[in-house]
């Protein structure tokens, strides 16, 4: 700048940015060019500066001074999000102007407010010119991502809160009439009832209902037997006088706290009255503590029978809701229910096994599809098989035979225990899927050399598969077989490449996003498959072992050299899906209505939507990329 | 007689000006005077300030001068104009000039600033010139009766606004301050239908009247 004047002020504005991040940190030059440009402008209180109305955003702001109220807008703003209040050195829009799309939130000034602009297009050039400048925008793209996960968590935890048991009121959990003698009750008699209904715990009461005493099964011992006591005299010369008591408001945790100061196992409930209502025992409480993770695998490694698995299979549904309410990402809750899941499997086929003779077959449990990729949501239908070596000898057939009536149990039992029968027939006990290794490679060799549309399909399945249960080294040696001959067909690398491609993100030009006909969007069709068709011909060509969405596309990244950067906004962009669909599977299986992946946009927050806008941009970058590959 | 000659001859025995400043002073000359009647948003004002030897109008001298647009209620870095009179006093003048174009000026306390500036053209360029001239010495208070009642000083408003600036006393500090504040004055302005320039001076005309000033 030559002007003086100019310099001066510049230097005035370059000071001011300076004392706010990301401008501490920003590179000289890029500062310059920020405060150069910079021009100052005001806003009196109640004045609009950016709504949705107003289009694509021309300016970026810097607040100066003053304060500016962001608000969500439209009709499914959610409290916590409705509104952010800006200050000094604080800037706006970021994610609307970085994408050249009107803004979602209306900014508002709440006072008096000095706010200095660049235009969209120095904003953008400054995004280029200055990593940090850059990373900052990143960020805070990112960071929306990590305000939508605990914005989930609330929703969720208020609902865990409701169940949260140790908060439960003692009249809410009370669940029998309360039995009782009167102190004038012949000892052996009062004995006899608590012997008859089996109770731990027999109160005395008085005319009046209110408890006077207490007589516990662990209080016979000393003071009936070894003191020898006349069962013919009254129970209140035995009794243990003054119980503990606590009124039906207070929780679960005020019991156990009680219980835990006072040793005892018992506590007498009473209402304002002063009468007795209930007895809660040491046990009531540790049967409502939050089921954990531990817990689950014990019970389903320890399940004897399938109406045990069902218990363990309704307590993995309960975990997930836990685990989303604590804030866990999509990817982590999705490898522990994939765990449990597997766990639970395992039984079955443990417990099949017992009844079926397999003796010199050495077999493998196939998963495929979404179980094969350790992904599985809450509502996933059975996709397995089984892969099978016969000692010399010995019946192909006659082996076929006894694994196909193990598989039926196997397939009935995981149907009992909340995985649906593939409509589909992907199931081992369909002989098709019930195959030798030399078998499985020829069924694979010949969709690889004819890639027809039915072939493609069968790939997208079949070739997302993990060895659950029995021989894994099948797993290693058919996918080494499988990369290799892959590579070697590139025809057929392409052909999936095309398939992959036919399904587009639901991204509109106008609006936001392509709806289906009943006004939603598919999650899995048109969202989550999207990455994962990409990732899989990513690790075919790469030859990536994993058969995980997120690691193939990880792993392949390093091999064609995508950056970090970029793999990891098109997993976070992956898992945000994921844990939309996780979500709203769990929310309606709660509501008694059958599963699907469907959401209505409409339906979703602001901030939700624009972070699934992203995601599907995420998928369409992926796609791109392959459309380049393969010159589509 | 060209223009040229006829200005040389007006301004009689002021300092000589290098070529270009000559020109520029033609230029100026030949503009025409900015619309009056159109709304703030579509006026470029120009805040005008000075920096002196002292506050007395006959003995002090005038030692700097400012210009800073705020043109759209927009305040640019680049349009701005800042110049110390030596060691060139008429060239300093004229630059300022062209700064200021014919727009609308605005100042804070007209009583010095634009009797310095006025007596400064005069000796110097021998000009007499008749811009619009906004003194928010009195729109101020006229506009925002409830931060301050009376005409006070530039330091108590900034202080109402919670304005700062990067140097105080500088004739360009204190202009970046009163331009801050000119940008408030627009905006509440314009809530009470007081929407152009014109509109602006009369509304501090009416002001200056009730205080019988």
């Amino acid at each position: 700048m030559s002007n003086e004047a100019a310099k001066l002020l510049v230097g005035a504005s370059t000071d001011f940015l300076r004392n706010f991040s990301p401008f501490d940190r920003m590179e000289a030059e890029a500062l310059a060019f920020l405060a150069e440009r910079a021009v100052l402008g005001f806003f009196p209180r109640g004045a609009d500066i950016l709504t949705p109305e107003m289009g694509v955003p021309a300016h970026f702001h810097i607040v100066q001074r003053g304060k500016i109220q962001a608000r969500q807008t439209g009709s499914t703003t959610v409290t916590e999000y409705a509104s952010l209040t800006l200050g000094p050195g604080e800037c706006f829009p970021i994610g609307a102007i970085s994408a050249r799309r009107p803004s979602t939130n209306a900014y508002v000034a709440v006072e008096d407010s000095f706010c200095f602009q660049i235009t969209a297009d120095d904003f953008l050039h400054l995004m280029q010119i200055s990593p940090v400048f850059h990373l900052f925008c990143t960020q805070y793209i990112a960071s929306l991502l990590t305000q939508s996960r605990q914005q989930l968590q609330t929703t969720f935890a208020q609902r865990a809160a409701e169940q949260q048991t140790m908060t439960t009121a003692l009249g809410k959990l009370i669940q029998k009439e309360p039995v009782f003698v009167t102190p004038d009750t012949p000892t052996r008699q009062a004995l006899e009832r608590m012997s008859e209904l089996h109770l731990g715990c027999m109160v005395v009461v008085d005319a009046q209902k209110r408890p006077v005493g207490v007589l516990t099964q662990s209080d016979l011992l000393p003071r009936v037997i070894l003191a020898g006591f006349d069962l013919a005299r009254p129970v209140g010369e035995l009794m243990t006088a003054n119980p503990h008591q606590l009124p039906l408001s207070a929780s679960a945790y005020d019991a156990a706290l009680e219980m835990a100061t006072h040793g005892v196992r018992h506590l007498l409930v009473v209402d304002v009255e002063g009468e007795l209502k209930g007895v809660v025992s040491e046990r009531d409480l540790f049967s409502l503590q939050r089921i954990s993770l531990r817990q689950i695998r014990a019970g389903i490694d320890n399940a004897a029978d399938i109406e045990a698995l069902q218990r363990a299979s309704r307590d993995i549904r309960q975990l997930a809701l836990n685990l989303i309410a604590q804030g866990i990402g999509a990817e982590q809750l999705t490898q522990f229910i994939s765990a449990l899941n597997d766990a639970l499997t395992r039984r079955i086929i443990v417990l099949a096994r017992e009844q079926h003779d397999l003796l010199g077959i050495d077999f493998g449990w196939f998963a495929f599809g979404s179980e094969g990729r350790h992904e599985q949501t809450l509502s996933t239908d059975q996709d397995n098989g089984i892969i099978f070596r016969v000692a010399e000898g010995q019946s192909v057939d006659g082996a076929r035979k006894r694994l196909l009536a193990f598989a039926q149990t196997v397939n009935e039992g995981l149907a009992a225990c909340g995985f649906p029968l593939c409509k589909g027939n992907i199931m081992a006990s369909n002989p098709e899927l019930c195959l030798t290794f030399e078998e499985w490679k020829s069924r694979f060799g010949n969709w690889i050399r004819e890639p027809d549309p039915q072939a493609l399909l069968n790939a997208s399945i079949f070739f997302d598969f993990r060895i659950l249960f029995g021989n894994e080294r099948f797993e290693n040696q058919l996918r080494t077989w499988l990369n290799k001959t892959v590579k070697g067909n590139s025809t057929f690398l392409r052909m999936m490449a095309v398939n992959a491609l036919k399904v587009m993100p639901p991204l509109g030009r106008i609006r936001d996003f392509v709806l289906e006909d009943d006004g939603t969007i598919d999650l899995k069709k048109s969202g989550a498959r999207l990455f994962v068709d990409v990732a899989r011909i990513l690790a075919l060509r790469t030859g990536v072992d994993s058969s995980s969405t997120v690691q193939r596309l990880r792993q392949a990244s390093v091999k064609i050299g995508t950056s970090s950067e970029e793999v990891d906004a098109i997993t976070d962009g992956f898992n945000f899906i994921q844990l939309l669909r996780l979500r709203s599977q769990h929310l309606e299986t709660e509501h008694d209505t059958p599963d699907d992946n469907r959401i209505n946009p409409e339906s979703l927050n602001e901030l939700d939507r624009r972070i699934l806008k992203e995601a599907f941009r995420q998928a369409r970058k992926l796609q791109l990329r392959l459309k380049l590959d393969y010159q589509l | 007689m060209n223009l040229l000659a006829r200005l040389k001859a007006a301004r009689g025995g002021a300092q000589k000006l290098g070529a270009q400043a000559e020109q520029d002073l033609v230029a100026w000359q030949a503009l025409p005077r900015a619309q009056q009647s159109r709304s703030h948003f579509e006026t470029r004002y120009v805040v005008l300030n000075t920096e002196a030897s002292g506050l007395d109008l006959e003995r002090d001298r005038l030692l700097a001068v400012a210009a800073l647009g705020v043109d759209g209620g927009l305040i640019r870095p680049a349009d701005a104009y800042y110049a110390r009179l030596e060691p060139a006093p008429a060239e300093t003048l004229v630059g300022l000039l062209g700064v200021a174009g014919k727009n609308p000026i605005v100042v804070f306390n007209a009583s010095f600033n634009r009797n310095m500036l006025e007596r400064a053209l005069q000796e110097q360029l021998g000009l007499t010139t008749d811009f619009l001239w906004i003194d928010l010495y009195f729109l101020l208070p006229s506009l925002f009766p409830e931060k301050l009642e009376r005409p006070s000083r530039l330091g108590d408003w900034m202080a109402a606004f919670g304005i700062e600036t990067f140097q105080r006393h500088h004739a360009l500090g204190d202009a970046w301050a009163v331009a801050q504040l000119l940008l408030a004055a627009q905006s509440r302005a314009l809530s009470l239908a007081v929407a152009t320039p014109r509109a602006l001076a009369e509304h501090e005309q009416a002001y200056r009247h009730k205080l019988k000033i």
